[in-house]
């Protein structure tokens, strides 16, 4: 039995006492269990946290070393209530870090590598490092923040043919997506990837990515999803194409 | 500090759990863990994978345990993880196990969004049943051996009812001692008796130190 243990048995053995009132007479130690298991209103804690700054070292350490060796008890028991979440949710919360690891770091060559009109602006925001933090402090949500945060975030993941894989995560509320390319083979010498947002009144560039945008991975936003269905990507010669002619490499559905 | 979940967690890695190999999912060591979570505070997308394969059924299971709804419950999930991906640097290794740390974390997340889920609408009186509900049938975990879960769940057996029911009400539906005592109509003092000797009892049985 620990000290806490030992103190708050001999001073509120069950039932003696009967003051309704939380913090009227409470020995902090005694909320220890509360307290460790979020049991506990947010005045009574910030009151214990108080009690406990001035109750001395040694007293305080026995308080937060009770309570470090409940919650260790608590992820114990986690064992039992294991439930595997939904698969989705692994390419979305990668796609996120992936996506916040380019604000972390930004690679001066990005700012060259998506071209095209419809890709600016995301293009822009992304190689200066703002558009895309996930976290800004005190900031306008991102894009990519407003996509992740979605009530109707979907999240679609495939393999490339010629190499890779794609991750695309969009919601049709924030009109937005954010793709992320990893191991893709750089396009051919002389070409470049295009993406296209294809809804039925035809396919609208979402950029272009040349062989150093592609390694070792790509992110992007996607701005104006729209009523698109189809994320497609195809080869095109020089520096992209006005509409998709060259050869499909992968289509994803946006559903 | 933290030796049940190295007690528990650790096995020879050439024993395949239930089974199934999966190589993205061996069982991961409390030591394991410390160690992705540092790699996670620098950046290392690939450790934070990892700590993510490792946790996550233990979380998203408390996580639902406590929202009991899969949408809310797949949101705080996601919520928790971003923000271990924002904060793993807060770690403190002296502070416990990085699996106590992660888990904390998302109780705490948990709890806050049941209140606030509450706070906005009367919850169904189902969610009312105070009892310690385990899954009738789980699928075989990668992480987490059916030894162990059989022991968490030998521990949480050996507990009085009156125990059980008070740790259910304040770790599983997020009542403060104080509700848990309207709720109960027993004194608080009782509560507390009674979360305080349940959590000597799981702890001594558990063999957390």
């Amino acid at each position: 039995m620990g000290f806490v243990a030992c103190v708050t048995a001999l001073v509120f053995g069950e039932g003696a006492t009967m003051t309704q009132s939380p913090t009227e007479g409470a020995d902090p130690f005694d909320l220890a269990v509360p307290y460790a298991l979020h049991a506990i209103s947010d005045d009574e804690r910030g009151a214990v946290e108080n009690t406990l700054a001035t109750a001395g070292l040694s007293a305080a350490d026995d308080f937060y070393d009770e309570v470090r060796a409940i919650r260790e008890t608590m992820a114990a028991v986690s064992a039992a209530s294991a439930e595997e979440p939904p698969a989705d949710l692994r390419g979305r919360l990668l796609t996120a870090v992936a996506a916040d690891n380019v604000r972390a770091l930004p690679s001066p060559r990005r700012r060259t590598a998506w071209m095209s009109a419809a890709a600016a602006l995301a293009v822009g925001l992304v190689a200066a490092g703002i558009g895309i933090s996930l976290w800004p402090p005190a900031q306008e949500p991102s894009t990519a923040q407003q996509v992740f945060s979605a009530s109707d975030v979907h999240t679609i993941s495939g393999a490339i043919p010629a190499g890779g894989n794609a991750t695309v995560v969009f919601s049709r509320n924030s009109n937005a997506g954010v793709l992320v390319m990893t191991d893709v083979p750089p396009p051919a010498p002389g070409t470049v990837y295009q993406m296209w947002l294809v809804s039925d009144s035809g396919a609208t560039s979402a950029g272009t990515m040349d062989a150093k945008a592609v390694a070792p991975s790509t992110t992007a936003v996607l701005t104006n999803i729209g009523n698109s269905t189809k994320l497609r990507f195809t080869v095109e010669s020089g520096s992209g194409a006005d509409q998709p002619t060259g050869q499909v490499i992968a289509e994803f559905a946006l559903i | 500090m933290g030796d049940v979940v190295i007690q528990l967690l650790d096995r020879p890695a050439t024993l395949p759990v239930n089974g199934t190999h999966n190589e993205r999912r061996w069982p991961v060591t409390s030591a394991d863990l410390g160690a992705l979570l540092r790699r996670v505070a620098q950046r290392d997308s690939e450790a934070f994978a990892a700590l993510y394969d490792a946790t996550r059924s233990r979380v998203y299971g408390m996580v639902t345990r406590v929202l009991r709804d899969r949408g809310y419950s797949e949101e705080t999930t996601q919520d928790v993880y971003l923000q271990v991906w924002r904060t793993a640097e807060s770690y403190d290794p002296a502070s416990g196990s990085a699996l106590a740390w992660l888990l904390t974390l998302a109780h705490r997340r948990a709890v806050d969004r049941v209140r606030a889920e509450q706070a906005a609408t009367q919850r169904d009186s189902r969610y009312g049943a105070a009892t310690v509900e385990r899954p009738a049938d789980h699928v075989s975990d990668a992480v987490i051996s059916d030894e162990e879960r059989r022991r968490v769940v030998e521990c949480l057996d050996g507990l009085t009812d009156l125990q059980r029911e008070c740790i259910e009400l304040a770790y599983y539906q997020g009542m403060t001692y104080v509700q848990v005592s309207e709720r109960l109509s027993a004194n608080l003092a009782t509560v507390k008796s009674r979360m305080r000797d349940g959590l000597r009892g799981l702890r001594n049985c558990l063999g957390v130190r």
